[in-house]
């Protein structure tokens, strides 16, 4: 049989549509396609620490935390396998945290507030190149924070690709980072002059697609640091110089279609050489709306706490501290997000609302005075065009 | 798939996987696109696109679904309007088991709902504007099912294969004695072949009437439809396309079909690819009845190109 001829311009016409699958590729293939629209999107949210009840306060306002958060970020195709992308954000923080735990007259425990309310504003910066090929693509990304005491630089690559009938997508990615806490804040005595911190992070995972509605995926990841981890803003926080971790992940996607809705069943264990190991479990319901998607979530989480935490530090320890982040505790998070799409634009808002207490949680432990309750709340504008 | 399936595989040392174990993989892979593209499924992707229609929900598209679909897209615009993925709720206004015209009652109400160029498509995805419209990509995920298939098994090493899916036909490389791979094109007015060829690492792909023709006052109409009309096309009997790809090759086969004769014969011309037409009259024209591996009904070749446009 003769050879076919050359591509007539009609072939060339109908092929072109389509280079994105494996079988109609010549040579290196482009299965995992960059994006095909560039995505410009601005974000805002709002983070905000209820107040401390008087009860708690032993000195100090009962006023906490507020973080303004604004992201911007720009993604876009480069050529026929790259992406780039562009991610800033703005972390505009007042008021007041916990400086130390003493003793009531009461006996209880009391929180020392820092006093003067604190302005911190943190700017971060990060790029990220994207290739992709015939069953994957990779990332490289480099992230600057700068804010008046704190700076940290970190390095990032990340790799995805999918097994020859696109059932499976392994993951994997490798993270570093080194970070200079220098502290300048006048209305709290600190110790220290200039710290540093460095981190080497490991990701992997998998997610296998088990029916055309269900999904389930599994990850693995190790994170190590080696410096100043204590908080120089509290008084009495003295941390071990290394620490530890490791997380596991599982989450399950089912789709249903007759109520075009989705839920997302998500589970997270950590633990770390510090002692302290948590669940997280979280449940969504994706539902399809005309035009938008609705979704509320509950998430529930329970801590252990640190070897070396007390409600009240114990000085006489080589390791304390009494921040409450590091007790025992239980937390609930419930929270909505509503997406709607109107032509090339997303707009989304979400808020969220999160409880602790030492009571829930799973574990034992004393009450630290300090824990946290907040609201969030976000608005966003995404827009997508070609 | 609406149809057998063959796959013919000279297994040798440069494939890594069992037998067993690529036939297993292959029939995963078929499994999986016809479960996402079938519309006689209630839960594949193309029912779940048309059950949203006219709610405002776009459809989110992978990169595969997605690259199908701007194919039919193009195919609608180089074909002006002949191809249109939204022509499959014509079905429901001829019964092609039986000789009974349209009611003229069926085509004012099937009629609106056939259009491509109202369908919505962007990065959004897909979303069909009015309730009751349906896209159905039976006339293509066959046909793409055949090259995903073949690439499969050339990256699984493989350097001589042929798959057949209810008559199209791709193949890799020739068979393992070195002789090209046959394949005869089937005779719509018979069992046999009408004429036979040979295909090295290229696909065949036939559309015609077949099966679905039905008679009416004395006449064959073929059961492909004009979206525009709603009526039985006028042109070729069948139309037979070589190309390197089946997609490419049924796709170009297809809207040959929706065309008149004379339509038919410019538009496989501007495909500039081998092709053979078979017209009302049994006469046969086009690049690959001219060659010299033309034969008769009662040749027999292993595989017969057929494509009864069985929709998956």
């Amino acid at each position: 049989m003769k050879p076919l001829p050359p591509k007539s311009t009609l072939l060339k016409s109908l092929t072109s549509t389509l280079a994105a699958l494996p079988a109609y590729q010549v040579g290196q293939a482009l299965a995992d396609a960059p994006p095909t629209f560039t995505e410009v999107g601005l974000r805002y949210s709002r983070y905000s620490e209820d107040s401390l009840k008087d009860s708690d306060v032993l000195f100090g306002a009962t006023s906490r935390y507020d973080i303004d958060i604004m992201q911007l970020w720009i993604e876009a195709p480069v050529g026929a396998s790259w992406s780039v992308a562009l991610d800033v954000q703005n972390d505009h923080q007042t008021g007041a945290s916990p400086w130390f735990v003493g003793i009531q007259q009461s006996g209880q425990p009391g929180v020392i507030m820092s006093g003067a309310s604190i302005q911190d504003n943190r700017v971060e910066v990060g790029v990220t190149t994207r290739y992709f090929w015939a069953d994957g693509n990779a990332g490289f990304n480099v992230t600057h924070s700068d804010e008046d005491d704190y700076e940290a630089l970190s390095f990032a690559f990340d790799s995805a690709w999918n097994s020859a009938d696109n059932s499976r997508t392994w993951s994997a990615s490798l993270s570093s980072s080194h970070d200079t806490v220098a502290p300048t804040r006048e209305a709290i005595p600190v110790f220290i002059e200039e710290e540093d911190l460095d981190t080497q992070s490991g990701y992997f995972g998998v997610s296998q697609i088990l029916s055309r509605t269900a999904l389930v995926r599994l990850g693995l990841s190790y994170t190590y640091s080696d410096g100043y981890l204590s908080d120089p803003y509290k008084f009495n926080d003295q941390r071990p110089t290394t620490h530890e971790r490791v997380a596991l992940s599982a989450g399950y996607r089912q789709f249903i279609i007759h109520a075009d809705a989705a839920v997302q069943l998500d589970y997270r264990y950590y633990g770390d050489s510090w002692g302290v190991d948590s669940h997280t479990v979280e449940l969504a319901w994706v539902q399809s709306l005309s035009q938008s998607t609705l979704t509320p979530y509950l998430r529930y989480y329970s801590q252990r706490q640190a070897d070396f935490f007390s409600v009240v530090a114990d000085r006489s320890q080589d390791h304390y501290s009494d921040d409450y982040r590091l007790s025992s505790f239980g937390a609930l998070t419930a929270g909505v997000r509503w997406a709607v799409t109107l032509g090339d634009w997303i707009f989304e808002v979400q808020a969220e609302r999160y409880r602790s207490d030492t009571s829930w949680g799973l574990y034992s432990g004393d009450a630290a005075p300090a824990l946290v309750d907040f609201w969030r709340g976000t608005v966003g504008l995404t827009w997508r065009f070609d | 798939m609406g149809g057998p399936a063959v796959l013919c595989l000279e297994y040798s040392d440069s494939i890594t996987a069992s037998p067993n174990n690529l036939l297993d993989q292959a029939i995963v892979m078929l499994n999986r696109l016809e479960a996402r593209y079938s519309r006689y499924r209630d839960d594949s992707l193309i029912s779940l696109i048309n059950a949203r229609a006219g709610s405002n929900t776009f459809t989110p598209l992978d990169a595969e679904t997605d690259a199908l679909i701007s194919l039919g897209d193009q195919l609608w615009r180089e074909s002006n309007g002949l191809f249109d993925l939204t022509s499959g709720v014509l079905r429901h206004v001829w019964n092609f088991q039986d000789t009974s015209q349209a009611s003229p009652e069926d085509l004012k109400r099937w009629l609106p709902l056939v259009g491509w160029d109202r369908v919505e498509k962007d990065h959004r995805g897909i979303h069909l504007p009015v309730a009751g419209m349906e896209i159905d990509l039976g006339g293509l995920a066959k046909e793409y099912a055949v090259d995903a298939v073949i690439d499969f098994l050339r990256r699984q090493g493989a350097a001589s294969a042929l798959v057949n899916l209810a008559g199209d036909i791709a193949t890799i490389g020739s068979q393992q004695s070195g002789e090209p791979w046959q394949v005869g094109i089937r005779d719509p007015r018979c069992s046999g072949s009408a004429i036979s060829v040979e295909l090295v690492d290229t696909a065949i792909a036939t559309s015609g009437t077949y099966e679905r023709a039905l008679s009416s006052d004395g006449r064959v109409i073929s059961h492909l439809l004009n979206p525009k009309t709603g009526l039985p096309t006028g042109g070729p009997e069948s139309v037979t396309v070589i190309d390197r790809h089946c997609l490419t090759a049924g796709a170009i086969a297809t809207v040959a079909c929706l065309q008149d004769m004379s339509g038919a014969t410019a538009w496989l011309q501007r495909s500039e690819l081998p092709w053979l037409l078979i017209d009302p009259e049994h006469r046969m024209s086009g690049p690959i009845a001219d060659t010299p591996r033309a034969a008769h009904s009662d040749d027999r070749t292993p595989e017969t190109t057929n494509s009864p446009d069985e929709h998956m």
